[in-house]
């Protein structure tokens, strides 16, 4: 019934079309026909849901960007998408969603994004049905991770528990999480065409990882920038490298190595040799390899102490324990036991290093700034593990590293001013900062605040912060040096002491970053900022909130904090 | 005078600097440094301090993108070097507290902390004056510290003397409250006129002026070095008067031709304390007038005496002073020593004289000294009085005290330290130099003591281990152990390498020469080893090295008291 001229160009649109370009059109289509006359695009689906919410829980971005993506192109086939950051979004609402899309990531060791946590929190206390909630859930995570996108699947089931019902399966995304995040979001798209009616297909497993761009990098130099007398032991470790791509404001990744000694005193426990084999994400691959590059042998979660307890058959008390301890008091039986063991375990976690030198400014190079973590085990000195293992590497040896981007962590516009608030390794991201708008010649005005224990020995990056001030880079710095004097002095009081000035500076637009420890470091700042608001912009503690609510959904309140 | 166009960098500061206040304030409330701003460097000197950093670390701190280890020297202000037992304890917890606790006794006759980092500035200079002591004008360009022979035993009337020096230090001291506000939260004075400094103005002197005070016949604080040197003349225990000689001073810059140590001449006398005092002042003003403030290193008096003249000056100061100077009277010097151990002055008082070398006070593996003074000090017993050969009297002890004293420098071996001590090492002297001194090109207080052991053996080969002859060391030619005014003086060059000199006399009154240049360890060692040799073999009877040396020609005569650098 079409004339061979229009079935042509037909196919043709149709053969050239995304799925997504299809949906419109059938939508479109079915629009124009139920109207039996032309009408404006987008047209509304027959029968389609037209309103849906998103809320995404992100730490450094990647969630709030496939947020906003779905929600674009759920407004192409005219689909109203309100899309909402999980810490933004009154949670009150959620007995009155129809329908309600999670993407959210997982962090810490397995912990909510901080910008998830309250929402998390939420719909884990009981007490409340979501009758009419339908949903979906899109996880993202890292199988480097021992708990592979633990937060998304607890929302998943939490809202099902809370009788929620799940009209788009979970996805779980590993690193290269672009195709089955679009995937998913097209399932959903999909569904909701279909007024949503539930389709039961078995969550999609998460493929093995393979997106993550490994680099290997060259130790160029590696210095201690405190000087004796300190308590602490920081390290500048100047990589380097060829074509890597980041930006100021990322990280990278390392994975350590376990002590070759550890892993020896294990094969021996577990009389096996080193050349034994097990099967490892489907491959066979020698234990002796696993043990030393891949697998968590130090400080087992009490999670895996508990498997190990099953398959030794003994009861172990709930403890957090290294290995090679537990072979030697609860002893495995027999190598098979141990390969059961093997298996048991989980990869160990990469840490993430801030980003300390600028593109810019230093080509063909990657600096961090590494401060060796140290802790007493009933009163033996020992080292964090990667610390440790950077602290000690020596010119030209290799490097492994993956960058991970954050994209919740970056520059303004060049002319927007800036607060930077780093004490301790905080400092790495903001000498990524300042060298790349001293490199790029940005007009905006630069304020650093920075603290260590001891002005003579701890003071990072002196010279250079001193530099930055004469050329004028730096328009302010302030320190603290909290044990120079009896009473403590830390970076929030010397904000404090700047208060009038620094609040200034926020109401004219500048844009303030926090990095370093979380706790209390970033607590206390925090709660600085914001009776700072109060006190000089006369708001009462609620108003102050607001105000840094507001300030941190136009991105000018920025926090990397570990 | 001199050109006003061409004033030297320092002039304008001081100018500017509001009363020797410059920006200091701001300079403490920096954080970002440990350092202070270059013309505050210059300041704070007049307040008796010199901003300094620890030259071993330099390298190593700049690798780890720190600032060099700033931190700051202070300098007492003690007429005639005197302390109370109180005042010596205080000393003590002060150097414990914000220094590097070692007490650097100096070559003229004070003590100095060293490693005082900024912060701990003001609470060092609040707990200086909680004890009655301060360092106004120990350093910079104006009157330093005024000298007097230490030990009260060279003469019945030394107390007499020793309030003389007081007297011309108090004359001499500026006027600006500016310590006080600084350092002492003293309120700010309203209206500078206040303050008003008719003898140093708003510029001050062209460079740094010294005075000292001696009783002859023995010349311990090196008289002739000074700018004025006062040299009282006393007849049957009573003060006639005093001599007065200028234009002292001994630095020469290497390679500069224009620079010389020089000896004072003596100008004339004159007989009352008033006219004395009216003396000095007026030779003051004069160098403040006419001496040369575009080139710092032609600043001293010397220079301005050279420049216009003896018979000019002389003339000039009468006009001034409004009388006429007498003829010097005869005076003559013997020697140049501490007199170690225990001496009993006319009063009956006693005076315990130790060795402290190159004036270290401190406690180390093989002495505790610093923990004897301080139970010395505790006793109350016994004031404390530094030579200008970096030692110390403890002094004025009651006959009944005197065991108690004993016992103590006993108990912490200071007695059998001061006794062991060969003559040729309680002689020597040796400045500060590196670690702390910016302008140092070699070791000398670090290095003298091994290389004084390297040299006692080869006096004993010769036998002339009990030969009382006098060597100095320094790091540079600045001359700050008075290496020049040495029978044997060391100055370095550079790392490890001494010019040796030669030809100065055992009193002090005839400046040595450059014998060989740029001598190693190794050098210096043979060419003593030889010159011992001589010196044992051809010496007349009781001849004196310094002599003896000049007589054998290793040195050609002095042209008179200048020595050339
Ligand atoms: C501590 C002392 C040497 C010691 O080991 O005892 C000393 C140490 C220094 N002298 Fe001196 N001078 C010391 C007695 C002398 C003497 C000896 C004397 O006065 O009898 C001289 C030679 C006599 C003279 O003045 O000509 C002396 C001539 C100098 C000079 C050269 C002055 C000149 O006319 O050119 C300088 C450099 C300068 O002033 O530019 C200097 C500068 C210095 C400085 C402050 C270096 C500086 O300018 O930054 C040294 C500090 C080093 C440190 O860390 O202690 N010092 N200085 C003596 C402190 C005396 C006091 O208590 O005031
Ligand atoms: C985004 C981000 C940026 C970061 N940026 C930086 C940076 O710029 N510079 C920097 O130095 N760090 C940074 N970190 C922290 C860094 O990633 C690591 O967490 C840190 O170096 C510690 O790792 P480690 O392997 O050395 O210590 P681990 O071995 O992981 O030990 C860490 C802690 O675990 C406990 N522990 C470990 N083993 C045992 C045991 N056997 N018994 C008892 N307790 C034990 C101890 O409390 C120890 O302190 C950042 C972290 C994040 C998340
Ligand atoms: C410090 C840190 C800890 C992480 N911990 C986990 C984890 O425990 N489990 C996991 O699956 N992914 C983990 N990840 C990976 C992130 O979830 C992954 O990078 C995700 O893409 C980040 O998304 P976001 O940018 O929206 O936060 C971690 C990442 C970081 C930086
Ligand atoms: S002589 Fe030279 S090196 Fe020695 S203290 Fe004086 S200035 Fe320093």
């Amino acid at each position: 019934m079409v004339p061979e001229q229009k079935l042509k160009t037909f196919l043709e649109l149709i053969k050239n079309s995304t799925s997504q370009e299809l949906i419109w059109m059938n939508g479109y289509l079915s629009g124009v026909l139920s109207q039996g006359k032309e009408s404006q695009a987008p047209a509304q689906v027959k029968n389609g849901i037209n309103k849906i919410t998103i809320v995404y829980g992100t730490e450094t971005g990647n969630s709030k960007r496939l947020a906003t993506s779905f929600a674009a192109t759920a407004k192409k086939v005219g689909i109203n998408a309100k899309v909402v950051s999980m810490d933004q979004y009154r949670v009150t609402d959620l007995s009155k969603e129809e329908y309600f899309f999670s993407i959210v990531s997982t962090h810490g060791e397995g912990d909510p994004p901080a910008s998830a946590k309250k929402f998390y929190d939420h719909i884990h206390q009981n007490g409340f049905q979501l009758g009419k909630l339908k949903y979906g859930v899109l996880a993202l995570g890292d199988t480097s991770y021992p708990l592979f996108c633990k937060i998304g699947e607890d929302v998943d089931e939490q809202l099902k528990k809370l009788g929620g019902s799940r009209i788009v399966p979970l996805q779980k995304c590993d690193v290269d999480f672009e195709d089955d995040a679009n995937a998913w979001i097209n399932n959903a798209l999909h569904i909701l065409q279909n007024n949503g009616t539930v389709v039961t297909a078995p969550p999609v497993v998460a493929k093995k990882a393979t997106g993550r761009k490994t680099f290997s990098g060259k130790i160029l130099s590696n210095i201690n920038l405190n000087d004796f007398g300190s308590g602490k032991e920081t390290r500048h470790i100047e990589i380097a490298v060829e074509d890597v791509d980041y930006l100021p404001g990322d990280s990278i990744g390392v994975i350590p190595e376990n002590p070759g000694a550890a892993v020896e005193a294990i094969i021996s426990l577990a009389e096996i040799t080193k050349e034994q084999t097990v099967i490892y994400k489907n491959e066979p691959q020698s234990i002796y390899d696993l043990l030393l590059q891949k697998l968590n042998i130090i400080y087992l979660p009490e999670r895996v102490v508990k498997k190990y307890a099953e398959i030794v058959q003994q009861d172990i008390p709930a403890t957090r324990i290294d290995l090679v301890d537990l072979l030697k008091i609860y002893p495995v039986k027999d190598a098979h036991h141990f390969v059961d063991v093997v298996t048991a375990l989980e990869p160990i976690a990469p840490r993430l290093y801030s980003i300390a030198s600028s593109p810019e400014a230093h080509s063909d190079e990657l600096h961090i700034t590494v401060a060796k973590n140290n802790f007493r085990v009933h009163d033996e000195l020992k080292y964090g593990l990667t610390s440790d293992f950077l602290v000690k590497l020596k010119e030209e040896a290799p490097l492994n590293f993956y960058v991970h981007p954050n994209s919740q962590f970056r520059l303004p516009e060049e002319d927007t001013d800036i607060i930077m608030i780093g004490p301790g390794t905080g400092i790495a991201p903001f000498r990524s900062f300042i060298a790349h708008r001293d490199a790029t010649g940005a007009s905006g005005k630069n304020w650093l605040f920075f603290g260590e224990q001891h002005f003579t020995t701890d003071f990072l990056y002196q010279t250079e912060i001193q530099n930055w001030l004469e050329t004028g880079v730096l328009t302010k710095v302030n320190v603290a040096f909290s044990r120079d004097q009896p009473q403590k002095v830390y970076v929030q009081h010397k904000m404090l002491r700047e208060g009038r000035i620094l609040y200034e500076w926020i109401e004219s637009g500048a844009c303030v970053y926090v990095c370093g420890t979380k706790d209390p470091m970033s607590i206390d700042v925090e709660n600085t900022l914001l009776q700072i608001i109060g006190e000089h912009g006369n708001r009462s503690a609620e108003e102050a909130l607001q105000y840094l609510d507001q300030m941190k959904e136009d991105g000018k309140y920025m926090k990397d904090v570990y | 005078m001199s050109d006003k166009n061409s004033l030297s960098a320092v002039e304008k500061i001081k100018q500017e600097s509001n009363g020797l206040r410059g920006t200091i304030v701001e300079s403490l409330e920096n954080e970002i440094t440990g350092a202070i701003s270059e013309e505050d460097q210059a300041l704070i000197k007049f307040h008796g301090m010199y901003q300094q950093d620890d030259r071993d670390r330099r390298e190593e701190r700049s690798e780890k993108k720190l600032e060099r280890l700033f931190s700051f020297m202070i300098r007492l202000r003690l007429a005639g070097g005197f302390l109370t037992p109180e005042q010596w304890i205080a000393t003590h917890e002060i150097a414990g507290e914000n220094s590097t606790g070692i007490i650097k006794i100096t070559t003229r006759q004070t003590v100095q902390l060293h490693g005082i980092i900024k912060s701990k500035i003001k609470p060092t200079i609040q707990a200086f004056n909680e004890a009655k002591l301060h360092s106004i004008a120990t350093c910079g360009d104006i009157n330093r510290n005024v000298l007097c022979t230490s030990n009260p035993i060279q003469s019945p009337i030394h107390a007499q003397i020793f309030h003389f020096a007081d007297r011309i230090s108090k004359l001499l001291m500026p006027k600006t409250r500016a310590y006080y506000e600084i350092w002492l939260g003293e309120e700010k004075i309203a209206d500078r006129k206040e303050e008003a400094d008719p003898l140093y103005n708003d510029n001050y002197l062209p460079r740094k002026f010294k005075i000292g005070v001696v009783i002859p016949p023995n010349n311990d604080i090196d008289v002739l070095a000074n700018d004025i040197g006062l040299i009282a003349i006393i007849e049957n225990n009573e003060l006639k008067g005093f001599n007065i000689a200028i234009g002292g001073g001994l630095s020469t810059t290497h390679g500069n031709e224009e620079t010389y140590a020089r000896l004072a001449t003596v100008i004339g006398f004159t007989d009352t304390e008033e006219k004395i005092l009216k003396a000095v002042y007026e030779i003051v003003t004069i160098q403040r007038d006419y001496g040369n403030r575009s080139d710092r290193k032609l600043a001293r008096l010397k220079y301005t005496l050279d420049k216009y003249g003896e018979d000019w000056f002389r003339t000039e100061l009468e006009n001034r002073t409004g009388f006429k100077l007498e003829e010097p009277r005869p005076y003559t010097f013997t020697s140049r020593k501490d007199f170690y151990g225990w001496v009993q002055s006319h009063d009956g008082l006693w005076h315990y004289t130790m060795f402290i070398e190159n004036g270290r006070v401190m406690d180390d593996e093989k002495l505790a000294m610093k923990t004897a003074l301080l139970e010395v000090a505790r006793t109350g017993k016994a004031h404390f009085r530094f030579t200008c050969n970096q030692n110390l009297i403890l002094t004025d002890i009651k006959q009944e005290d005197k065991n108690t004293i004993e016992v103590i420098l006993h108990r912490f071996n200071i007695i059998g330290h001061t006794e062991t001590a060969s003559v040729i090492r309680r002689n020597a002297m040796a400045c500060t130099a590196l670690n702390t001194c910016p302008l140092a090109l070699a070791e000398a207080q670090r290095y003298l003591p091994s290389l004084l052991t390297l040299i006692e053996p080869l006096l004993a080969r010769h036998g002339l281990s009990d030969e009382d002859i006098i060597l100095r060391m320094t790091g540079c030619p600045n001359g700050c152990a008075r290496p020049y005014a040495a029978e044997i003086g060391f100055v370095g060059t550079v790392l490890g390498r001494y010019n040796l000199h030669l030809g100065g006399d055992n009193e002090g009154t005839r400046l040595n020469k450059i014998y060989k240049e740029n001598l190693d360890e190794a050098a210096i060692l043979s060419e003593l080893d030889m010159l011992f040799e001589v010196y044992k073999n051809e010496r007349d009877h009781g001849e004196k090295f310094g002599d003896f040396a000049l007589r054998k020609s290793w040195v050609s005569a002095p042209a008179g008291f200048l020595f050339r650098g």
